[in-house]
Parts: C-alpha cells; sequence; structure tokens
C-alpha cells in the first residue's frame, strides 16, 4: 500500500518538478532568477480577485477538454482528438447562436449547448465505432480529425458562415441574450467554468459509481479479463468516446458562448492538447483534474502579463505545457519500484 | 497553369514531406510511431538557417540540421524506450516543447517574433546545369533539382533493399514486429528502437533544412504548417513501404501545389488542404476491413 502511495505521488510530481526544472534552466539561461518569475507568476495569477478571475476564466476551457480526455485515457483509449470535437461543437453552438431567432430567449442555451454535446458526440463517435468494428488506429483517426475539423471549421468561417460585417474568418456575434452571464464582471470569468465544475463532478460521479464508469476503467486496466468477466470492449470504447465528445462539444459551446461570443479561426489555440496535459498531470482524478486546470490557466493569464512587464516570452508556458505531457507519461517511478519487488522477490 | 510549372513546384514541395516520411517510416518499422516529427522539422529548419547564415555553406547546415534533429530524436527516443512514456502523447509533447523552445529562442535571443530574418543564408544550389531547362516538359524540373531533392529520391529506392537485405535492415524490421523475439535472440532492441527514432529525427532535420532552404532562407515558427503530420499521414497511407509512401508524398505534394491553383479558381483552399487527412483516415478504415476480412478467412 505505502509503495502504491509512493508510486502515485512520484508520478504527480515527476512532470511538476521535471518541468520546474526545465524552466527554470532556460530562465537561469537568460539570466533571470527562476524563484522570482514563479514568484512574479504565482503573484500575477492568484494576487487578488481580479487576477483569480482571469485564471479561472483561463482555466474554463481546459476543464472541459481534460476531462474529455481523460473518459478516454482511463479506458486505454487513446483518444487526441478532443480538439476537434471542442472546434465542431462550438461552431455549432454559435450557428445556431446566431441564426435562431433572439426571441427565442434563454431557450438558446439548452438548443445551443445540446447541439453542441451532439455534434462532438458525433464526431468522436467516428473514430470510436472504427476503433471497436475494424480496429482503425484511434490516434491516427483522431489526429486526422482534428486537422479535418481545423480545415472544416476554416472553411466555413471563412466562407459560407463569414460574418457580413466584419473582416476575415469570423462569424457574425450571437445574439446576446445568449451571451452566458459574466460572474465576476469586469474579468471575462463566465458561468462556462461553473458548467465546467460540474462536468468535472459528473465525471467523478461516473467513475466511482456508475457500472459504465468502472467498465471504463476496467478495460483500460486489462481487457482480457473485462472481456472474460462479460464486459462487451466494442460498446465501452463506443460509449467512452461520445462521452467525449459530448463534453468537448459542450466545451466548446461554453468557451463560444460565454468567453468568444462568435467563431473565429483561433477559436481554440490548442486547449484539447493542454486538456490532455491537464488530465495526465491530473491523472484522471477529478480533483487532479481541476487543479490542473487551474495552474495551466494560472500560467496561461501570468504568462501574458510576464511579457509584458518582464519581457520573458510567453513560450515559456508552451515549454512547460510539453515538458509536463512527455514527464506525466514516463513510468519512471512504477520501474524503480517493481524492480525492487521484483529484486525482492528473487532474493 | 503549364504542367512544367506544376512539375517543378510539386518536386519542390514534396521533398520535405518526402524525407520526413522515410524517417518515419523506418521508426514505425522498428516500432515507434513518431509524432514528433514536426518537432524536428521545424528545429532542423531553424538550425539550418543559423548554420547557412554563419558558415555560408548549405552542405554543413543541411548537417548540423540533420545532426541536430537526430539528437532530439534520441532523446525522445529514451523517454519512450527507457522511461517507457507513452510514445504518441510524448510525440505531442515534444511538438509543443521544441515549438515553444523555438519561440523562446527567436524573442529572446534574435530580438523576433514569428520570423527570422538572416544575413547572406546560402540556399540549396542546383545540381544540374541551367542548360536542362531547355528540355521539354520535364527540363525546368530536372534544372530545379537540389542536392536534398535527389538525396530524398536515392533514399527512397535505396530503402527497400536496405529494409529487406540488409542485417540492420532485418533487425528493424524483426523489432517492429516482434520485439521478444528479438530479445531472446540477443539483439538489443531498445538501441535499435533509439537508433531507428535518430534516424527519423535525422531525415525530419534534412526535411526541415529544405523548407527553410529550398527558396525561403528564412525561419518562420509556422513554417512546417502540419508537414511533419502530413508525412505521418504519406507512411500510413503507404504502409511502411518506401515506393508507396513515396508515391502518397508526390500526390500530396501535387494537391499542395493545386491548392493555390484551385484557390484562384474558386475552390476553397482549406478543404483542399484536408484531402491527406481525410484519404489516411480512408486508407486506414479501407486497410483495417481487409485486414480483418483476411483475418476471418
Amino acid at each position: 500500500m505505502s509503495s502504491n502511495v509512493a508510486s502515485r505521488s512520484i508520478g504527480i510530481l515527476l512532470p511538476l518538478v521535471v518541468s520546474l526544472i526545465v524552466s527554470g534552466a532556460v530562465l537561469l539561461a537568460i539570466g533571470k532568477n527562476p524563484l522570482d518569475v514563479f514568484g512574479l507568476i504565482a503573484t500575477e495569477s492568484f494576487g487578488n480577485p481580479r487576477r483569480i478571475a482571469a485564471t479561472l476564466s483561463a482555466a474554463t476551457p481546459l476543464l472541459f477538454t481534460a476531462v474529455a480526455t481523460a473518459i478516454c485515457f482511463r479506458s486505454g483509449v487513446f483518444n487526441v482528438g478532443v480538439e476537434g470535437a471542442f472546434l465542431v461543437g462550438g461552431l455549432a453552438a454559435i450557428f445556431l447562436g446566431f441564426t435562431l431567432p433572439a426571441t427565442w430567449g434563454f431557450a438558446l442555451f439548452p438548443v445551443c449547448f445540446l447541439a453542441a454535446a451532439l455534434i462532438g458526440a458525433i464526431w468522436l463517435y467516428v473514430p470510436g465505432i472504427l476503433l471497436a468494428k475494424f480496429e482503425v488506429d484511434e490516434v491516427v483517426s483522431t489526429l486526422m480529425l482534428n486537422f479535418i475539423a481545423v480545415a472544416i471549421t476554416g472553411y466555413l468561417v471563412n466562407g459560407p458562415l463569414l460574418s457580413p460585417l466584419s473582416g476575415n474568418n469570423v462569424t457574425p456575434l450571437i445574439h446576446e441574450v445568449a451571451y452566458l452571464p459574466r460572474l465576476m464582471p469586469p474579468s471575462t470569468l463566465h458561468a462556462g467554468f461553473l458548467i465546467g465544475l460540474v462536468c468535472v463532478a459528473a465525471y467523478g460521479y461516473w467513475c466511482r459509481y456508475t457500472p459504465a464508469g468502472f467498465e471504463g476503467a476496467l478495460i483500460g486496466l486489462n481487457q482480457r479479463f473485462s472481456r472474460a468477466v462479460g464486459i462487451s470492449v466494442p460498446r465501452t470504447i463506443v460509449g467512452v468516446m461520445i462521452l467525449s465528445g459530448v463534453i468537448a462539444g459542450i466545451g466548446g459551446a461554453a468557451h463560444g458562448m460565454g468567453q468568444m461570443h462568435r467563431f473565429s479561426d483561433g477559436f481554440s489555440p490548442g486547449y484539447g492538447f493542454t486538456g490532455m496535459a491537464v488530465a495526465l498531470l491530473g491523472r484522471n482524478h477529478p480533483i487532479g483534474i481541476v487543479l490542473g486546470a487551474i495552474l495551466f490557466g494560472a500560467l496561461a493569464s501570468a504568462g501574458t502579463t510576464i511579457q509584458l512587464f518582464s519581457n520573458i516570452p510567453l513560450d515559456l508556458v508552451n515549454i512547460i505545457q510539453g515538458t509536463v505531457m512527455i514527464f506525466a507519461v514516463v513510468e519512471l517511478g512504477r520501474i524503480s519500484l517493481r524492480r525492487k519487488k521484483g529484486t525482492a522477490n528473487a532474493n | 497553369m503549364q504542367i512544367e510549372q506544376i512539375l517543378v513546384s510539386t518536386l519542390i514541395l514534396t521533398t520535405p514531406i518526402l524525407l520526413a516520411a522515410m524517417g518515419g517510416l523506418v521508426n514505425r518499422q522498428a516500432g515507434i510511431v513518431n509524432i514528433g516529427l514536426e518537432a524536428k522539422m521545424l528545429s532542423g529548419a531553424f538550425v539550418a538557417v543559423i548554420v547557412s547564415s554563419a558558415t555560408q555553406s548549405w552542405f554543413i547546415a543541411c548537417l548540423a540540421a540533420a545532426l541536430s534533429s537526430a539528437v532530439i530524436g534520441w532523446l525522445f527516443s529514451l523517454t519512450i524506450t527507457r522511461a517507457r512514456a507513452n510514445m504518441i502523447v510524448a510525440g505531442l509533447g515534444l511538438n509543443i516543447l521544441v515549438a515553444g523552445l523555438l519561440g523562446f529562442i527567436l524573442s529572446w535571443v534574435y530580438k523576433t517574433s514569428g520570423t527570422l530574418r538572416q544575413p547572406d543564408v546560402v540556399l540549396l544550389p542546383d545540381v544540374l546545369p541551367d542548360a536542362f531547362d531547355k528540355i521539354p516538359v520535364i527540363g525546368p524540373a530536372l534544372a530545379s533539382l537540389d542536392p536534398l531533392t535527389i538525396f530524398a529520391w536515392v533514399t527512397v529506392f535505396c530503402l527497400p533493399f536496405l529494409l529487406t537485405n540488409t542485417r540492420i535492415g532485418l533487425w528493424i524490421r524483426a523489432t517492429g514486429n516482434a520485439p521478444h523475439v528479438t530479445r531472446a535472440v540477443g539483439l538489443r532492441s531498445l538501441a535499435i528502437q533509439d537508433a531507428s527514432t535518430a534516424f527519423a529525427g535525422f531525415f525530419a532535420g534534412l526535411a526541415g533544412a529544405h523548407l527553410a532552404l529550398a527558396s525561403l532562407g528564412l525561419f518562420n515558427e509556422g513554417l512546417t504548417a502540419g508537414r511533419g503530420f502530413i508525412a505521418l499521414a504519406a507512411f500510413y497511407f503507404g504502409r511502411d513501404r518506401p515506393i508507396q509512401t513515396a508515391m502518397a508524398c508526390l500526390l500530396f505534394g501535387f494537391l499542395d501545389t493545386t491548392q493555390i491553383r484551385l484557390q484562384t479558381a474558386g475552390f476553397p483552399p482549406k478543404l483542399i488542404g484536408m484531402t491527406p487527412y481525410l484519404m489516411v483516415l480512408l486508407a486506414l478504415i479501407f486497410t483495417s476491413i481487409r485486414a480483418q476480412r483476411k483475418a476471418r478467412l
């Protein structure tokens, strides 16, 4: 048991420690004191209520994309297509948000969110059924679907859905009644953050207390055993892909209706991939996901200010994110522990 | 749009995809799906521009680009083979990390964002004399051949032999198909995988050098524009066979060429840009269904 705790904490701490070392080394190389910079990031992202709001606002899309990723990863399904589902879901919600009559009022919220969830679900159902039925490698299919999503949404916002009023690459604004309410104006923190927390909580409940969530975890641990106890592996795979698409789509809708209010070419600056880093860092655990999302939200919101005032390039955030992703999947901790056990048995 | 022009630009646009795909397919034959090709192309392009400007030699620039990317590939491989990182997530992480590092260097060292211009960057030379230009149809394409393009196509036609008829080729394929057998006969399968990833890095570095030095002579953060993934698409489409993969690369290069032309003809460029990805998706479905049918028989 104690070794389990030890290996888990190594697993959580390793990517953080390594990314701190790497980014610290980069900062040292340019003659900055890493501790000063990290301190500055901390005060810039959590220093006062306004900054906390900015951090949470930046964390909002990551809550969705991280949950969507975690749903699949814990089942051993390497779905890297959350980014694409986030995009198509977001565009679906935005499209309805400006085409449906404004007189629908509050009814626009459920309609837009349902449409986004549906489109996201269909989007990831495709690689899900391909994996379950024909064993089409889900990594490549979802990766390709990301590019296809970027292309389709890019085509739509530059063509059929282009706003007649403003320049390039944007759709018209959605009706003002369809804006998600701001929680702490003037900050951009919006009700999408609360929806995100609800999604994380629902995910936690699904993992712990529902048969489907248990089956998902089981096929992630051992497919042969799952089959032996009567779990349909194909059905579970399709199920987690659909759920992932639903969450990613809702995330796109929340981001669109709360933050952007329109769809543009840069709708998602890689939220799907940052969400992956968050899910990995949080080890697919709901609390871990919330903390990870806030951490990356803090980096994103503080990064801009840091660049402005201390001249440190914003790319530092990407360096940290990339390092976290690589070292979150490294199994150093587990390997060393397993080896110890192995030698103990041999003795 | 004349056929000569189409040939020239298809040939040039194919080369970076082709180089990256050749490295990637060897890597995949050894059992590693290299999602980090994009990162290594980008770093290769960056190194190529810096070194070309500093040394006034395209050859040293290409070599430096290839070697630096090979080192990155080797380090990346260690996280997969020794520390057992998931190769997909680590590869995506590498792409973000390298893009971040290069962006950081651009703005900190060179005080510029996005694009790096260096003085006196030496471009890749034309190998054949200009006189070839006179030959009808294929003349201009021949005249515009650069060393890396020739190297890429030589590789395409050597690789099948190297992979099937040499000891190292056999090792690589055995490692990918049956790692436990490789280990059982006393080969160091992890070292073979590391070498294949370094090899993929080497070629991705050359691909980046070609992107930077074929005609532009500068580095841009968006220079690779997903070509590492197109290369991935190509060797998936060509099922890791050099000749078939090269044909896929040619097709993607041709699409890249026509994209600009079709745009002026009124076709939406974004939709043309997604064809490689769509084709890979369809090819994957097709091959998987066929494999399943075979398995059933």
